[in-house]
């Protein structure tokens, strides 16, 4: 059996598939990390992805053209975000029962919308995206292949962790962005305007979670099914948390969760006699654990989840 | 106060006509004549003795976890995680049943309660230590719960609980002894329904009756006041999360000895999910939860029912129910939007 998983192939493989599971949580941890560093906790990703993947989907299919797909997940994840947005931030409601009640309507929605769309049409089916091979980076033994053989949505989620990497870390706004998760009251103090930031925050939750459902539909699949993001959002609110509120962290924690992903079908492929559920359970361990080991120096915003209320005291 | 009440009916009104609304369009959109439609809705749910009892049998897994998630949300511990929890009941009750074949037969159909409380209650307690002592999100903690849960039975029919003659992962069919007697035959309604009815009182009775309920409510109005009068917060937390985690596992149990009389994957069909809004449309309220399953276990049925007959998809059910509580969410811009005109009024 051994023999059988100590190969070269095998890694190739395995890492090829684990940064192919990632990716969709990476973008929405992305979106969440965002929107969580601004005050306003999400739980509705699950709605946003699942929102992202359908549009994308239908988008692709009608116009027979990716971007425009890609465009329309984005377009489809910021609507869901704007619900949430406007109950949370607008009417300071609990940001909890927002986000459940919005998942369970979107599952519904999407569900509804491609019982229409496929009415009488068996399989619907679009081309996935192609993958664009980046000489050199690509040559790199074990992860070469997988992290630079991907296509254009991968790279993608590099360049954006990079980038919201550097606008927490190097710019004035991108202070004032995590400052109005902490406290809000201060920052308003400050000339900040907390309510515009957080209103674009979720703007971009819903676009990044968008592109992480469009990533499942394009890159994945290849096809919408119902329910077909199970549970990622959730996933991707772990991530966010084992990453510890930050953009690199959490690319290393979704990582994890896709590796785990990846092992287990990797591991099945090869016949190992372990029921896969074992392995299916470990990333929600390790988060677990995570969250035990960080106690006490608790790196969440201070203000995450408080409804912030310009006329109260 | 009944100017308040008369104006919350008003929009609670609102909101039902709205889904009513809304209901119409989905079914005009799936090419379905909408008074067909209803007709089939109804003849899904009143046509016949069977459907009629598969309303109640649906409800009871929601009256249980519904139960569950409006004792913990009363203390403010949003318990997310009662799908985790039904698991775990379903687990622990199914093994009782299938190893303590010594024990006869209501005893050990009572011991399979008990184990599925437990398991349940422990399922949650988790999160509540956690959160009570070290001050982690309960809303994280239990979802990571629930994949763990749904794994942890998955393993267990795969193996210790995997029936030994057949291949696929469940386990063996339970001996009739201990399953649930079914009072209307034809139909699959069991007492577990009644069970749940008993059980509503029991909270009922519990939450305004008791001084444990009074305090468990003391909580979740004002942490900071209920510590001061010497109620303490981290116990109460502790209690209402096992006794929601406990009655999710109810559910579980129950579930299992009543409906499928064996244990298998995907048994709670996502309860725990829809409890969470339930408890929310129910405003918390024991017997008011009653009332709200059973309306949605009949809405189920009878939206099958439009799908079987006419195809209309029965998706409709989680539109509905998560455009209500939205609705619900935001009905407060009328209260704002009053506010505003008063102030301008001055």
């Amino acid at each position: 059996m051994l023999e059988h998983i100590l190969t070269v192939s095998f890694f190739t493989a395995f890492f090829a598939a684990a940064v192919r599971m990632a990716v969709p949580l990476i973008y929405a941890g992305l979106g969440e990390v965002i929107s969580e560093k601004a005050g306003i906790l999400n739980i509705g990703m699950e709605g946003i992805m699942i929102s992202g993947a359908f549009f994308s989907f239908a988008g692709t299919y009608y116009s027979g053209n990716a971007a425009v797909g890609i465009l329309c997940g984005m377009a489809g994840g910021m609507l869901v975000s704007s619900i949430h947005s406007f109950l949370c931030i607008k009417l300071a409601q609990n940001q909890s029962v927002s986000g459940i009640a919005i998942n369970t309507f979107m599952l519904g929605v999407t569900s509804f919308l491609y019982k229409l769309m496929s009415n009488g049409q068996s399989y619907q089916q679009i081309t996935p995206l192609a993958k664009i091979r980046i000489p050199l980076l690509a040559d790199i033994p074990f992860l070469g292949n997988a992290f630079f053989n991907q296509d254009i949505m991968t790279y993608g989620v590099y360049i954006l962790i990079l980038a919201v990497t550097f606008f927490y870390k190097k710019t004035a706004v991108g202070l004032a962005f995590s400052a109005i998760g902490e406290n809000p009251r201060s920052a308003d103090t400050a000339g900040i305007p907390v309510h515009r930031y957080q209103y674009i925050a979720m703007a971009i939750n819903g676009i990044f979670g968008g592109l992480g459902g469009a990533f499942l539909v394009l890159v994945q699949v290849g096809n919408f099914s119902e329910s077909m993001t199970s549970g990622r959002g959730y996933i991707a609110l772990a991530a966010v948390i084992l990453g510890k509120y930050m953009p690199c962290g959490m690319f290393g924690a979704a990582l994890i969760f896709g590796g785990a992903n990846a092992l287990q079908i990797r591991l099945q492929a090869v016949g190992v006699p372990l029921p896969t559920q074992a392995l299916a359970m470990l990333p929600y361990i390790i988060t677990l654990i995570a969250l035990l080991c960080s106690a006490g120096k608790n790196s969440a915003p201070e203000a995450l989840g408080v409804p912030y209320i310009r006329e109260s005291r | 106060m009944n100017v308040k009440n008369k104006s919350n009916m008003i929009q609670m009104a609102a909101i039902l006509a709205i889904a009513v609304i809304v209901w119409t369009l989905l079914i005009v959109l799936s090419n379905a004549n909408p008074l067909e439609a209803y007709q089939m809705f109804f003849n899904g749910i009143f046509g016949n003795l069977n459907g009629f009892g598969e309303v109640f049998v649906k409800a009871t897994p929601l009256i249980f976890t519904g139960l569950g998630c409006a004792v913990a949300f009363r203390t403010g511990f949003f318990n997310i995680g009662a799908e985790g929890q039904f698991y775990m009941g379903a687990l622990g009750s199914a093994w009782v049943a299938l190893t303590c074949t010594g024990v006869p037969g209501i005893l050990r159909i009572i011991l399979a309660i008990a184990a599925g409380f437990i398991c349940g209650g422990v399922w949650a307690l988790i999160a509540a230590m956690l959160k009570a002592k070290l001050g982690i999100s309960e809303i994280i903690v239990t979802i990571m719960l629930n994949y763990i849960g749904i794994n942890i039975l998955g393993i267990a029919v795969r193996t210790f609980l995997m029936d030994p003659q057949g291949s696929i992962p469940q386990s063996e069919k339970l001996d009739a002894s201990v399953t649930l007697f079914r009072f209307l035959k034809p139909t699959r309604l069991h007492t577990g329904f009644l069970l749940a009815v008993a059980t509503v009182f029991i909270i009922w009775f519990i939450m305004e009756k008791t001084t444990m309920g009074y305090e468990i409510k003391v909580v979740g109005f004002n942490q900071r006041a209920a510590q001061c009068n010497g109620i303490s917060v981290v116990k109460n937390v502790v209690i209402s999360a096992c006794l929601s985690g406990g009655l999710a596992g109810i559910a579980g149990a129950v579930e299992v000895l009543g409906v499928q009389r064996k244990l298998l994957e995907g048994i709670s069909g996502e309860c725990g999910y829809t409890a969470v809004l339930i408890a929310l449309l129910a405003g918390n309220n024991p017997g008011t939860v009653l009332v709200t399953a059973i309306l949605f276990a009949g809405l189920e049925v009878g939206t099958n029912s439009m799908q079987r007959q006419m195809g209309v998809p029965s998706a409709i059910v989680d539109i509905l129910i998560g455009l209500m509580v939205l609705l619900i969410l935001g009905r407060k811009i009328m209260e704002m939007k009053k506010m505003k005109k008063l102030k301008e009024g001055k």
